[in-house]
């Protein structure tokens, strides 16, 4: 048994109330769930308030001048089930789908997939398993285990749909007591595993705002087991227009997902061997992950060649 | 749509139907939906198997979408319709048999889970392939069968004429 910690919950029903609410300490949105609750249960966060977003009024999908607009509050089932999603954008469709298990993208939203926290195999633990090895510098201890002589915390950026999102051009728009403002996926991010937002608490995510003229992306994603587990590597590669340059996103394997550029689906494969630095964050051996970035940036690429 | 927010600190009155019955509890905001169900309404047919959302043994149907009622509040359905294994109809019953006529349950735990999946994905798609099958059987995890006896039942559940053999998917 893992109960939960105890908390009051709050349903607001507009999103200004919702940042209010937000603004005040020890308080935090809840969504889908699918995260939140089970971190709570390892008791990564111990909320006063948890704000629910059931009631904002963020869900659902719409399409208007060339732009598909997703609710924060949409199932990732929903999207990946979009007739515009499946026609226009089936990378994104397919990132949805890669996403845990089917009854978990029917809960799980695209707002709490863009805000998802970063992953370790030292952190996502239960409390006690963190306590034996005397907690970790991203929650209530003082050093890394996985890089003791290091930086920071490097917890890996983990959230399926962001690669993909990020090489379709996708800005997010946030709403708070401060106003709105819309954000490019690809500039939310900071290389910094326990602040890897560059938002403020209070910043609600209201919608996802993806171009439908977008360049074909394909996706990746390397796992042990093909339903349930994260990415050991996520990858998206956009295929270059008009002689460009190949572009690549791959995740999973720092804070901050990593984008990089070549003018070959070989350079490319090759620049994000030499920009990923995987360390052991995961399981399986971090320099197995780092070739394998190779392998899955040129297999993505390849499959976007011969489609 | 009351919002009932005058309780004590932390306790809602929680409205919703289970099983097609009207319930109205006071519980705590960080009950679990599988805890409400178990504990306050006595409903054991939701298995509690690893509490953190990997396993599928407390699967739920939520307005006819499955759901990990380990990792729902049951404040987060108020107003909603829940249905267990104990709501079982004669969809379910239709698996069920199929489960028994292929030995595809040993200790049952995860079974209740699976059944209501499957029924979930045959109202979508009656004639489901194995390949839907087994993506939609992704969320379960069953320690005992070896999923062979699940794969045949659930393909026997399913209203397909020609049934296709088994074979080894990408997944394996
Ligand atoms: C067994 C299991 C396997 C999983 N596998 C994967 C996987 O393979 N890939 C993957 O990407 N994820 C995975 N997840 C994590 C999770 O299911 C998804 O990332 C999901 O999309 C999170 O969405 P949610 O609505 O459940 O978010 P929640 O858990 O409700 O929230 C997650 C975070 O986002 C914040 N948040 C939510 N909505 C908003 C908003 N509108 N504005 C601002 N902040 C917000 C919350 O405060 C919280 O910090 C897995 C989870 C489980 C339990
Ligand atoms: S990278 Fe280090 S500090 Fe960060 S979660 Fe892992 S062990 Fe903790
Ligand atoms: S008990 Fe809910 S998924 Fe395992
Ligand atoms: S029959 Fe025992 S877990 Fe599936």
């Amino acid at each position: 048994m893992l109960p939960l910690p105890t908390f009051e919950y709050a349903a607001p029903t507009t999103v200004l109330e919702a940042s209010r609410l937000l603004g005040t300490p020890g308080s935090r949105l809840v969504a889908g769930g699918t995260d939140l609750l089970v971190s709570m249960k390892h008791r990564l966060f111990e909320p006063r308030l948890l704000v629910s977003t059931r009631r904002l009024g963020l869900r659902g999908v719409s399409v208007a001048d060339g732009v598909l607009s997703v609710g924060a509050g949409t199932t990732l089932r929903e999207v990946a089930r979009h007739p515009t999603v499946l026609e226009h954008l089936p990378s994104l469709a397919a990132a949805c789908r890669t996403v845990a298990t089917p009854t978990i993208q029917g809960m799980a939203t695209l707002g709490g997939n863009l805000m998802l926290d970063t992953r370790c195999l030292y952190y996502n633990q239960p409390a006690g398993w963190r306590a034996s090895l005397g907690y970790c510098l991203k929650r209530e201890g003082t050093v890394c285990h996985v890089a003791p002589k290091g930086r920071g915390c490097y917890a890996a950026h983990s959230a399926d749909t962001v690669p993909a999102l990020w090489l379709l051009g996708a800005e997010a728009e946030f709403v708070s007591v401060r106003g709105v403002r819309r954000i490019p996926v690809s500039s939310m991010y900071h290389d910094d595993g326990m602040a890897w937002l560059r938002l403020e608490p209070d910043d609600v995510l209201t919608a996802v705002h993806v171009p439908l003229a977008g360049r074909a992306v394909g996706h990746r994603k390397l796992r042990t087991r093909q339903a349930i587990d994260y990415a050991l590597v996520l990858v998206a590669v956009r295929a270059p227009v008009d002689g460009g340059l190949w572009s690549a996103v791959v995740s999973s394997v720092s804070p901050s997902p990593i984008f990089v550029e070549a003018a070959t689906p070989a350079d490319l494969a090759e620049a994000a061997f030499r920009a990923c630095q995987p360390l052991s964050t995961h399981l399986p051996a971090a320099t197995w992950r780092k070739k394998m970035v190779r392998v899955e940036v040129a297999r993505a690429a390849a499959a976007l060649t011969s489609a | 749509m009351s919002d009932s927010t005058n309780e004590a600190a932390g306790e809602r009155v929680v409205a919703l139907t289970v099983n097609g019955d009207s319930v109205r509890r006071l519980c705590p905001s960080s009950r679990t939906l599988l805890d409400f169900l178990r504990v306050d309404l006595g409903l054991n047919g939701s298995k509690h198997g690893c509490d953190v959302g990997d396993c599928g043994a407390c699967t739920v149907l939520v307005d006819g979408i499955p759901r990990l009622s380990c990792i729902t509040l049951a404040v987060e359905v108020e107003g909603l319709a829940v249905r267990t294994i104990e709501g079982a109809g004669p969809d379910e019953a239709r698996i069920v048999a199929a489960f028994d006529e292929h030995v595809a349950s040993q200790c049952g735990y995860c079974t209740p889970g699976i059944v209501l999946c499957l029924s979930h994905l045959y109202s979508e798609d009656p004639a489901a392939d194995d390949e839907a099958i087994r993506q939609a059987l992704g969320s379960n995890i069953c320690r005992c069968t070896g999923y062979t006896k699940i794969l045949a039942a659930a393909r026997a559940a399913s209203q397909r004429e020609a049934s296709q053999p088994a074979q080894g998917g990408s997944d394996e």
